[in-house]
């Protein structure tokens, strides 16, 4: 009797056990992709955070960023930041409580080995696991970088310097800047408080003012306006020299720097950045819709393509009011009921706003013959044996200009250097072409933005580099300007480059 | 008897220790390898310090094999190597996660052995045991009651089944439910004839004597009143199950399993209806993704680890296991989910499966009907605790704190656990002396 139940008995748990199977088979195989997708599932995140992240290094493999493990955390491995603030904006932080910024968001996959052409590689991608991390090669130069850190001297601004014929961010630097390693702590309170410090500094230093940020271009911007017009209908033409200009409706006339009388030919122009020819240009001979569309084929308008997060579009007016009639109310004429603002946003001013990496993709533009190239500050991405696995291409994003204007606008800028606003960047043995911008922020505010955007390279080639530095207007420095400020600073960066110093 | 046949010759490779030793072996190597792979892995919680203990621990197992030889030398062969493998995985699991716990696990798993030895030596024969069977009852309901007391009884997460032993804490509710099974097989041996027998009809039903029935329900009432003032979910639906269990072995009476999952499906109402926690667990049980970051976070957790496992695991020593709250203990089958996949959480039940099997064909070998019960209640508690705990942590039932036998961190579960496989044992070895007397012993009578 008792045998019989014993048997019975055993069947009830043999069920039960069958049930317990097919329960573990549906979780561990038919529903795991669900629930590893589930937005409450942290899983990810901490595994994350308990193996080792790949490194950051520059090109000329300085640590940016890397992985140490430590024992006495919550997680296994703690990230470290050897250069703190110096590559904040680029290569970002990547905290348990924070989230992650710059390239630690980008190329997050690749860092943490979820890549697909990292998991193809090694024995843990069969059985599901993440694959090995991968190095992540900046392509900026860590002795550029630390130079344009030095030369900021802590004045707010960016220095922004490119490789015209790829794209590739040579470096670029932000003061305010933060310190990354505040932010990474495993110390969950205390990475927080510091966020929330960071977050109500002055200077919002965790915003990359480089390319998250957009100010006035001032007259850096006159090398648009004169791309626009050698790029249309009416080509190349000379200005009478006026000292003041009044713009068809316009109630206030625009004058040039210190009253002087200029015009000329676009290099002239551009040499002695002359507000009141480049105004008469836009106004009665470019039009809106020209100068628009040649903004817009330098970037503006659309958030400039970039591997990193936050790039801000840069600013020009699509729209300057309708186009006047004749006084029968017969013929159309060349005046918009905007045409003042047409006018001034020739010079980089009134609704005209571009971040440090815009003005530095003109010159760019400029210098690589017309093309545009996207910014990028990866080079690329390797194994820990330093076979490359990723490469990122060089792309053309916008044709800004004819070959034929890039290199007359190239002519004009290096005019700039040899005898114009941009003078100091006069480099012995050194092909430069400049030109500078100095924006007022306005009649009631004291203080300029100090630009200067540009080139250079060898004598007799493309050139190598291009670059623009922004020194933010600053009330209590009321004598900023392109020439005195930033052109100093990017003289030595030019230099720096060229292994003069 | 058909359904298990016993041992065959019992002598040289077929002989039951021999069989034993190389399952053993199998278990060991077993469990060393699984050593290996932590110690291997990229990232690993094992440290050296723990491989002396982890030598412990395969000695202790090799050692239990000849004091088996010694004292139950025609025992079933596979349980021992069963529960070693269970034990060697359990504990590198253990040592992955806490290396501090793991040193204790071999203390308890040193101490579990010893009690297995003790039981071997000082129970020649588990029928006696059926004469003393209301001493047993007292000492399981003291036992039950120990947590209570003031001063020794201690709380832990909100369940008051501790007791204070100054340098360590036990469960005395582990050894109660041994003890109370050995009381629930003598009273139902001598009394199963009058519990069968009905004396009345009542709606249709045929009711035997209630006063048969009394003492076994009152134990039932105290066992459970006790239980739940200890807020001990899991041990409550263990003894309630053990109970029922018991009652229809004795009887083979379906009634009184319909009669005991009535009365527990009242209980549960009424406990939802009266305790916060267990509505809190019921709730956890439904839908834990719902509040995954409070009441469900544990279920959830545990869900998150095997998906993470897959088929064949994240590799021992690779997965993220640590973030389930009481990993060690109540979760651990997650655990050997995340890092052993699939194939190994199957392994793992499979495991308990031979030993459940193995412990029912103790049973029915057996000839003394008390032995037979103790040997099928044991076996079936222990089978009934794993798919309670596990179908808790992959949300079959709600979630009840109870450990899974022999592979969870816990002194008093895992020293109980080896008096349960040492009590298995003798009854199997006595058994196979009773054959090779010609079956012809007294005790088939009956004890009454």
């Amino acid at each position: 009797m008792i045998d019989k139940s014993l048997r019975r008995l055993l069947m009830v748990l043999v069920v039960c056990f069958s049930v317990l199977l097919v329960q573990i088979s549906r979780i561990q195989v038919l529903d795991a992709e669900d629930l590893r997708n589930n937005p409450e599932n942290g899983r990810s995140i901490l595994r994350d955070f308990n193996q080792r992240r790949g490194p950051i290094l520059t090109i000329d493999g300085t640590i940016v960023a890397d992985s140490t493990e430590v024992f006495d955390s919550a997680f296994t491995y703690q990230r470290q930041y050897p250069e703190a603030e110096l590559y904040a904006h680029t290569a970002g932080y990547y905290s348990f409580n924070l989230g992650a910024s710059g390239v630690e968001k980008t190329y997050n996959d690749w860092l943490s080995g979820r890549s697909a052409a990292l998991r193809l590689s090694g024995l843990n991608s069969f059985l599901g696991g993440a694959g090995e991390p991968g190095t992540v090669v900046l392509s900026i130069d860590h002795r550029l970088q630390e130079a344009a850190q030095e030369l900021l001297a802590g004045r707010e601004g960016s220095v922004v310097l490119l490789q015209p014929s790829t794209g590739a961010v040579l470096a670029m630097y932000s003061e305010n800047t933060f310190d990354p390693r505040l932010l990474a702590n495993h110390d969950g309170a205390a990475a927080v408080a510091a966020s929330a410090e960071l977050n109500d500094a002055p200077g919002n230093p965790r915003r990359p003012a480089a390319f998250s940020d957009n100010f006035f271009p001032g007259s850096s911007f006159k090398v648009v306006t004169a791309a626009a017009l050698l790029d249309g209908d009416v080509g190349a033409i000379d200005v009478p020299p006026s000292a003041e200009y009044f713009a068809p409706l316009a109630s206030r006339p625009i004058g040039n720097s210190g009253g002087t009388l200029c015009g000329g030919s676009i290099d002239d122009m551009i040499a002695s950045s002359c507000n009141t020819g480049f105004a008469r240009l836009a106004a009665e001979f470019i039009g809106p819709e020209q100068m628009s569309d040649t903004a817009e084929g330098f970037g503006f308008n659309d958030p400039l393509p970039f591997d990193l997060a936050g790039s801000v579009a840069a600013v020009y007016p699509t729209d300057f009011g309708d186009r006047l009639r004749d006084p029968e109310g017969e013929n159309l004429v060349g005046v918009y009921a905007d045409s003042p603002v047409l006018a001034q946003s020739a010079l980089g001013q009134n609704n005209v706003s571009a971040s440090p990496l815009q003005m530095a993709v003109v010159a760019a533009a400029v210098a690589n013959g017309g093309e545009a190239m996207s910014p990028h500050v990866v080079h690329e991405v390797r194994k820990a044996d330093g076979s490359v696995v990723h490469t990122v291409e060089s792309d053309v994003f916008s044709t800004a200009t004819s070959p034929e204007t890039a290199l007359a606008l190239q002519l004009a800028m290096r005019g700039a250097v040899l005898d114009g606003t941009a003078r100091g960047l006069a480099i012995d043995g050194i092909d430069v072409g400049a030109k500078t911008g100095t924006a007022q922020l306005g009649e009631d505010e004291a203080g300029s933005h100090a630009w200067v955007i540009g080139f250079a390279g060898d004598p007799g080639f493309p050139p190598e580099i291009a670059f623009a530095v922004h020194v933010k207007a600053n009330p209590e420095v009321p004598d900023q300007s392109g020439s005195r400020t930033a052109v100093p600073i990017a003289r030595e960066l030019v230099a720096q480059y060229f292994g003069l110093t | 008897m058909a359904l298990f046949t016993p041992v065959g010759p019992e002598d040289g490779l077929h002989h039951p220790r021999t069989v034993e030793m190389g399952l053993l072996v199998g278990a060991g190597l077993l469990t060393a390898g699984a050593f290996g792979l932590a110690a291997l892995a990229n990232r690993s919680d094992t440290p050296p310090a723990v491989l002396p203990f982890l030598g412990l621990v395969l000695l202790l197992l090799g050692t239990a094999h000849f004091m088996v030889r010694r004292l139950a030398p025609s025992a079933e062969p596979t349980l021992l190597p069963v529960v070693g493998f269970l034990n060697g995985l359990g504990y590198v699991m253990i040592a992955r996660l806490d290396e501090d716990f793991a040193a204790r696990q071999s203390v308890w798993t040193l101490v579990g052995l010893v009690a297995f030895t003790a039981t071997l030596i000082v129970v020649p024969s588990i029928r006696r045991l059926a004469d003393f069977r209301y001493l047993l009852a007292l000492g399981g309901l003291i036992l039950l009651l120990l947590p209570l007391l003031p001063y020794i009884g201690v709380e832990i997460r909100g369940a008051r089944i501790w007791v204070n032993m100054r340098f360590f804490t036990i469960q005395p509710g582990e050894f109660a439910k041994v003890v109370l099974t050995l009381f629930l097989a003598g009273y139902l041996v001598d009394k199963r004839e009058l519990l069968t027998v009905s004396t009345r009809r009542f709606a249709g039903i045929n009711i035997p004597d209630l006063r048969h029935f009394a003492p076994l329900a009152l134990a039932l009432a105290i066992a459970i009143l006790v239980m739940v003032a200890e807020r001990d979910l899991g041990s409550s639906l263990l003894f309630f199950t053990l109970f029922v269990v018991m009652m229809y072995l004795a009887t083979s009476r379906v009634a009184y399993v319909i009669g005991g999952l009535v009365s527990f499906i009242a209980g549960s109402v009424l406990s939802y209806q009266m305790f916060s926690h267990v509505q809190r667990r019921v709730t956890a049980w439904l839908d834990p993704f719902s509040d995954a970051n409070d009441s469900g976070f544990q279920v959830a957790e545990a869900s998150f680890a095997m998906a993470d496992g897959g088929l064949v695991g994240t590799g021992l020593g690779e997965g993220t296991p640590g973030v389930i709250p009481a990993v060690t203990t109540d979760m651990i089958f997650a655990a050997i989910g995340e890092e052993f996949g699939l194939l190994g959480a199957a392994g793992v039940l499979v495991a308990f499966l031979l030993f459940v099997g193995a412990g029912f064909r103790v049973a029915l070998d057996a000839v003394d009907p008390f032995e037979k019960l103790v040997a099928g209640g044991l076996t079936a508690l222990l089978g009934f605790q794993v798919f309670v705990i596990v179908g808790g942590v992959v949300r079959i039932l709600p979630l009840t704190g109870v450990t899974l036998p022999f592979v969870s961190y816990g002194g008093s579960s895992l020293v109980a656990n080896y008096v349960i496989l040492a009590i298995l044992i003798r009854i199997s070895d006595s058994a196979a002396k009773d054959r090779s007397h010609g079956g012809a012993d007294k005790t088939l009578l009956g004890t009454s």
